[in-house]
């Protein structure tokens, strides 16, 4: 253990692989969590939604006015509601995690529950916005706004299905007594969380700013 | 099994449910109000409290803060070039 954690300290600013990774994350301690192919991936969408954050910027600065008083016909209500959904389940999974080192597997399977059916709420809030926008005739024709809100809430969407898929992957590690690979479960946090930074991004830029 | 960690954990979800909870109040979308005016204050608060949101997701979340170096940087890097590009183009 002493030897793994000085090669840990050792490897501060290269690339950790798992055999490293299932040094427990302390403080002052240098550790990646999950592993790196699971980061490649991660910073990889970052990068891609990033791009498309700026795309979505430039066609709003051509026409301010529209997207604004298009932004209006959102409810903030919603848009709150899902952004504290997602939150309370990257909360539940942040702490699954902890738990899962804690070598707590009953708690940790538990709060993995829990963050996942915050994921399911989330979808089915969304639908019902999609659902009440629809009603409300802003379709993704209606103009380069509701095509912007419904690519960016529906590529995301796509995400925290996948999110979803993958929460199930460290339910079915968490399970089996012979698995609870430690960074299995961070890998799967890791993921869950970048669905939760990008939705802050979507939030800010699509229901808040003027 | 209330450890620093997880107390840390918590106290980083209160502060994003907090600014999350402002930010209601500085968005345009509610069902009686007046026509929106874009408004560069609203907005610069908007982009400063996305970007601690963002920072505190990847820190505390996703436990960058004990990673190593390089995924320290790029998480910053990628931070930084979206708002700071957010906002220059809102500006122009």
């Amino acid at each position: 253990m002493g030897d793994l954690v000085a090669h840990t300290e050792q490897a501060a600013g290269e690339f950790d692989t798992a055999a490293t990774s299932s040094v427990t994350s302390a403080e002052g301690r240098v550790h990646l969590p999950g592993d790196v192919h699971m980061w490649v991936m991660v910073l990889g969408d970052l990068t891609i939604f990033g791009a498309y954050f700026i795309i979505f910027m430039v066609f709003r600065a051509r026409n301010p006015q529209e997207f604004l008083a298009s932004e209006q016909h959102l409810n903030i209500n919603i848009g709150v509601l899902n952004t504290l959904v997602l939150l309370a389940s990257s909360w539940f999974i942040a702490r699954s995690v902890q738990a899962a080192r804690a070598d707590d597997h009953a708690r940790a399977l538990r709060l993995t529950y829990f963050g996942g059916l915050c994921g399911v709420g989330f979808i089915a809030i969304k639908a019902y916005e999609w659902s009440a926008k629809i009603t409300q005739g802003y379709t993704i024709s209606s103009n380069d706004f509701f095509m912007f809100y419904y690519m960016l809430t529906g590529v995301h969407l796509f995400h925290v299905s996948l999110g979803l898929l993958i929460l199930g992957i460290t339910v079915r590690e968490l399970r089996n007594p012979r698995r609870r690979r430690p960074f299995m479960v961070e890998a799967g946090a890791t993921y869950w969380h970048m669905v939760d930074l990008l939705w802050i991004v979507i939030f800010a830029l699509v229901y808040v700013m003027r | 099994m209330t450890t620093t960690a997880a107390r840390t954990t918590t106290y980083a979800w209160i502060v994003l449910s907090a600014i999350t909870i402002v930010s209601w109040w500085l968005a345009p979308g509610h069902a009686h109000g007046a026509t929106a005016v874009a408004s560069v204050p609203i907005t610069v608060a908007v982009i400063v409290l996305a970007f601690i949101k963002g920072r505190l997701i990847i820190q505390y979340f996703m436990e960058v803060r004990t990673a190593p170096r390089w995924l320290k940087l790029f998480t910053d890097t990628w931070l930084t070039i979206l708002w700071a590009g957010v906002l220059a183009i809102y500006l122009y």
